[in-house]
């Protein structure tokens, strides 16, 4: 019973955080951005949606889908304050840029934050869940909102591996993710390149806080350490490699999950940071990092 | 030597440190716990500037040396008072964090790019996990309380903090400006070159650490001695090293006395909008962006009006 | 100062499998300078470094006075007295340019708080020998490219070193600052010092150094008298060429009104440094033009002004119009597009997938149509279709970037040092593409090469590029009496 019970759990809370992580890496592949404010983006869709539904009295999907769209609002913000101006400073020196972006897009995210606090509280929010329901599988009483999750995620992880493998754009962004000079060189503008970059960010990362909000519920305290998770799976998995933050967040998902219930729910993030400590000792670059 | 006094970054930490003494004499008991606190931060601010603006690393987890400063000192006391005099505890913090600073640079330092940032970060989730599982011994989320401190006296704390930061200030400046402070800062800008030299690029970064790592963890040990309490909110949380990094930043990196003036700016602004209740974060974080943007070289670059080529 | 030896026998350096430095053996005595000369990729830079520790040999015995050197770490050999100058100045910028001479002086202690009494005192001197006296307080970014040049030497010799290496002496600098810079290094060698000089140019430490050793692919080929080895056959060969045949056409064949490319006073600026100086040049359309030089002669930035990738002083046309407010992605989509010396290829995709993304703008039938045409031209590429870029051997990279640049379908193509690094074999294959290009197609090629032998037979026009200006320009067939002898 406890072993279906981790297995659904645990895949379920996995493919979010491959959701969320994976939007991470690409920003860091192609834009060379750590994105700080990752978990207040997330966390800003999933209020922007329970808002909608509370305060426009919409549906649950038009909740949803304004939702996603804040998310790809905040994420283009992102870009053009915190990060494009400092890239593009002359006053900073090329070594100290990525510090510089580090802090903005950490004091944005800060920003973001506490305006979510400050107009809708700190209480916990959940979002209006498209999917009802209870099913009891293996014996094992589930929401279906759980099954929702994971599907939604994987099927917006294969779009995204359809748009990256087998479109002119997605090939295009992929190659700027190995090579910037090179995709210029054939006439393509990286200035186009970042905002397709920053959009489908802005997308993973409402899609990601939507379901968030609908499976377990957000509030402004959760934005640290959505941040925190995202970061440390891409680290294991390989900064920049999608494949690995895929993996990683899987390998992180079920320990805390078996850690969460065979141990103690208080200790569920810690496995999963030792893990993290031997990687980053014996293969820094992660499991499968290039950079 | 000359040149030291000389330089104007110098009279500015004078007018500062003459304001600051000044201060007892006119101000509320409220006010100068407040700048006790601002004090102690200026260190851990101090501290890491001589890390990033000189060595040219990035301590991403500064609450990992001030905590295990911290932390040791207040468990000590709280386990063996009265046994133990207070300020044996801070020495002992002060130990603490210098034996786990090197632990984690040693083999930190040999990763280049943003995996040393990481590693220091990890460090922090790390030892925050640590509090949180050994509850029984450092009182977990709850907090640690410790039975002693060093005065209940607001003037005298608040000259205990001024006098620690006064001669923490004077001794970061003066290595800043030293001769080893100038290979600090070779190793830093062009390791190759610095190399090329003569310098064990390795070896001062490392000592670079070890220095930070000192005054981190003493002024954690003092801080906690003032307010009664360790926990993690206070010393550990990753909060707490965004607000040491940005007020070394938005000081003005790589001057020292800009990190203090930066701690003790963004402790105050708190404070001062504290009344308009969450907005208060929201607008010094707001503020803290735009000068990142627009004023680079921080408030002390502002000071100097940018003359300086 | 006692007589010092330098003793290197059986240098090897390699990087995974590229043998950059092979086997090299030479000894360098106190009082001698000794010039290493050699062509980009020759290995000579990677030798000097591994000399000095900064990439520790792979094998072999790197002895100064008898205390071997190779394996230490880059600090002790520098503190066993090696000084070295870097092809590129790399002083502190936040320093002046006093307290930059003053760290090369600091013994490397954690101790060490003040700079010793007399440091100031030394570090005036020499910056005074080096001619920096007037510039003490100033700090780099406002200095001029020699006195950072200066600088360098200044914190190379501070420590009165036994051995001192710089790499590409006189790059950058004016006719008047190379006799400067002549006299000093002649004085380090005059008391008593070893000086190991790194350039690409005999011609240019000729009359400074006392002996050569040339390299070519990180094996020594000739050593003795500067003049010796100029004349020496291999070496020849190596930077001339062989035999030469053309095929050149006349400017009148070509019949556009206006060339379609023209350059006209250009001038490009890196820093202080003088990259180019006011070049001018012009292709016709369907012209093959080379532009022959050796390494930091200006042709890289010369083909990254054209393709908008530097910014530059001067006027650029295409086909009448001015370039210099476009985009580089806009100059690539207008029909010049650049196959660069450091061929920018995805690494990690297919060669298939490298070509495709060259076909970027075309229509899925017009793409297939164009990448049926480059196999034909290269078919190697297609048996290769599927594997990952960089998994390919150099000449096919090569092929692969070129391939690339042409699924763009340009008007001219720009190549920059394709042959570099390339076995003969190689070369033949590519030569071959290139003249079915020139017959089979109306593309214009702009080829800049060092390799004489690749660069002529197909050009109807040759420019030659020396030290960031045009020096010669003409047919092919008058090159080498007019100027070759200049160009070694």
């Amino acid at each position: 019973m406890l072993f279906w019970q981790i297995l659904i759990d645990g895949f379920a809370i996995s493919a979010l955080y491959a959701l969320g992580a994976t939007g991470f890496t690409l920003i860091f592949g192609v834009s060379g951005v750590l994105n700080l404010s990752h978990g207040a983006i997330m966390v800003a869709a999933a209020v922007a949606a329970w808002a909608a539904a509370g305060l426009l009295h919409v549906n649950a999907y038009v909740a949803s889908l304004i939702g996603i769209a804040v998310g790809i609002v905040l994420a283009f913000a992102t870009y053009f304050i915190a990060v494009r101006p400092i890239q593009q400073s002359k006053r900073i020196a090329e070594s100290e840029r990525e510090i510089f972006i580090l802090t903005a897009t950490l004091l944005w995210g800060i920003i973001i934050q506490e305006l979510v606090a400050y107009l809708y509280t700190n209480n916990a929010k959940t979002v209006l869940p498209i999917v009802e329901g209870v099913v009891t599988v293996f014996g094992v009483r589930t929401p279906s909102n759980e099954f929702f999750t994971a599907a939604v995620c994987w099927v917006v992880i294969g779009l995204l591996w359809l748009l990256v493998n087998k479109t002119r754009r997605g090939k295009a962004v992929l190659a700027a993710s190995m090579n910037p000079r090179g995709v210029t060189l054939l006439g393509i503008e990286l200035s186009g390149i970042y905002l397709t970059v920053w959009a489908v960010y802005g997308l993973l990362a409402g899609i990601a806080g939507i379901l968030l909000g609908m499976f377990l519920g957000v509030s402004s305290y959760s934005v640290g350490p959505l941040t925190a998770s995202a970061f440390s799976i891409v680290v294991l998995g390989g900064l920049g490699s999608v494949s690995g933050s895929l993996i990683a967040a899987y390998v992180v998902g079920y320990l805390e999950t078996m850690t969460a219930y065979m141990i103690s729910p208080a200790y569920r993030s810690v496995p999963a940071l030792l893990l993290l400590i031997v990687v980053m000792y014996v293969r820094p670059q992660g499991l499968f990092g290039r950079r | 030597m000359r040149a030291m006094f000389a330089s104007r970054l110098v009279w500015i930490g004078i007018a500062m440190l003459a304001a600051g003494a000044l201060l007892p004499l006119f101000a509320s008991g409220y006010v100068l716990g407040l700048l006790t606190v601002a004090f102690y931060t200026a260190v851990f601010a101090m501290s890491w500037d001589l890390l990033f603006g000189f060595a040219g690393e990035v301590n991403f987890g500064p609450t990992f040396l001030i905590g295990l400063g911290a932390y040791t000192a207040g468990i000590l006391d709280a386990r063996l008072s009265p046994h133990i005099s207070i300020w044996l505890c801070v020495a002992a913090g002060a130990a603490a964090a210098v034996i786990g600073g090197l632990l984690l640079a040693l083999p930190a330092l040999r990763l280049r790019g943003p995996y040393f940032g990481l590693t220091t970060l990890v460090a922090v989730l790390l030892l925050q996990s640590f509090i949180v599982v050994f509850a029984g011994l450092t009182g977990g989320e709850i907090g640690l309380s410790v039975p002693d401190v060093m005065s209940i006296d607001a003037n005298t704390n608040y000259w205990i903090a001024f006098g620690f930061m006064a001669v923490s200030g004077a001794i970061l400046f003066g290595l800043s400006r030293s001769a080893v402070g100038l290979i600090l800062q070779a190793s830093g800008q062009d390791s190759v070159q610095a190399g090329a030299l003569g310098f064990n690029v390795v070896k001062h970064k490392l000592a670079a650490f070890v220095v930070s790592a000192f005054f981190s963890g003493l002024a954690g040990a003092l801080m906690v001695f003032y307010m009664g309490t360790a926990s993690v909110g206070t010393f550990v949380d990753i909060a707490v090293g965004v607000q040491v990094i940005i007020a070394a930043i938005l000081g003005g990196r790589r001057t020292v006395v800009g990190a203090a003036i930066g701690a003790i700016f963004l402790i105050s602004m708190g404070e001062l909008l504290r009344p308009l209740g969450e907005l208060a974060t929201l607008i010094v974080s707001f503020i803290a962006l735009l000068v990142i943007l627009f004023f680079p070289d921080g408030l002390l670059g502002i000071l100097r009006g940018g003359a300086r080529s | 100062m006692a007589p010092t030896t330098l003793e290197v026998s059986g240098l090897t350096k390699r990087f995974g499998g590229l043998v950059a430095v092979k086997d090299l053996s030479f000894v360098l005595r106190g009082g001698e300078i000794l010039g290493l000369i050699g062509p980009n990729g020759s290995g000579k830079s990677t030798a000097m470094k591994s000399i000095l520790g900064v990439e520790p040999p792979s094998e072999g015995s790197v002895k100064l006075d008898g205390i071997e050197l190779a394996g230490l770490p880059a600090y002790r050999v520098a503190r066993h007295g090696v000084g070295l100058v870097f092809q590129h100045s790399r002083p502190l910028n936040r320093q002046s340019v006093l307290e930059n001479i003053k760290v090369a002086l600091l013994p490397d202690r954690l101790t060490q708080l003040v700079a010793g009494a007399d440091a100031d005192a030394k570090a005036r001197s020499i910056a005074e020998r080096v001619g920096l006296g007037a510039v003490l307080d100033r700090k780099p970014p406002t200095l001029a490219f020699a006195d950072l040049r200066r600088l360098e030497l200044a914190k190379a010799i501070a420590r009165h070193p036994k051995l001192v290496m710089i790499d590409e002496p006189f790059a950058g600098l004016t006719m008047s600052e190379v006799a400067v810079f002549s006299d000093l290094i002649r004085e380090f060698r005059d008391e008593g010092r070893a000086v190991l000089l790194v350039d690409h140019n005999v011609k240019g430490v000729a009359a400074l150094v006392d002996r050569v050793l040339a390299m070519y692919l990180g094996e020594k080929i000739a050593e003795g008298t500067a003049d010796e080895v100029m004349r020496d056959e291999k070496v020849r060969r190596v930077y001339l060429g062989g035999a030469l045949g053309t095929a050149a056409r006349p400017e009148t064949a070509f019949h556009d009104a206006v060339p379609l490319l023209q350059v006209e006073g250009a001038g490009v600026v890196y820093g202080k440094a003088l990259a180019l100086q006011d070049v001018s040049l012009h292709v016709h359309e369907g012209e093959f033009v080379s532009v022959v030089g050796l390494n930091g002669a200006g042709k890289t930035t010369l083909f990254n002004a054209v393709s908008g990738l530097v910014p530059y002083s001067g006027a650029i046309r295409w086909a009448g119009e001015s370039l210099k407010s476009r985009s580089a992605a806009s100059i690539a989509c207008a029909g010049i597009v650049q196959c660069p010396e450091s061929r920018e290829l995805f690494g990690d995709m297919s060669v298939r997938e490298n070509l495709d993304l060259g076909g970027n703008a075309l229509p899925d039938d017009a793409r297939a149509e164009r990448l049926e045409w480059l196999f034909g031209l290269f078919p190697i590429l297609e048996n290769r279709q599927a594997q990952l870029a960089r998994t390919l051997s150099g000449g096919e990279q090569q092929m692969l970037a070129i391939a690339r640049a042409l699924m763009m379908k340009p008007r001219l193509l720009i190549l920059d040092e394709p042959t570099l690094g390339l076995a003969p074999v190689i070369l033949e294959t590519l030569s071959q593409a290139l003249e079915k290009l020139r017959n089979t197609t109306t593309i214009s090629v702009l080829l800049g090469e060092q390799n004489v032998t690749f660069a002529l037979p197909h050009a109807d026009r040759v420019y030659v590029l020396d030290h960031a200006r045009i020096a010669w320009e003409g047919p092919p067939d008058r090159f080498e009496e007019e100027a070759a002898a200049a160009y070694l």
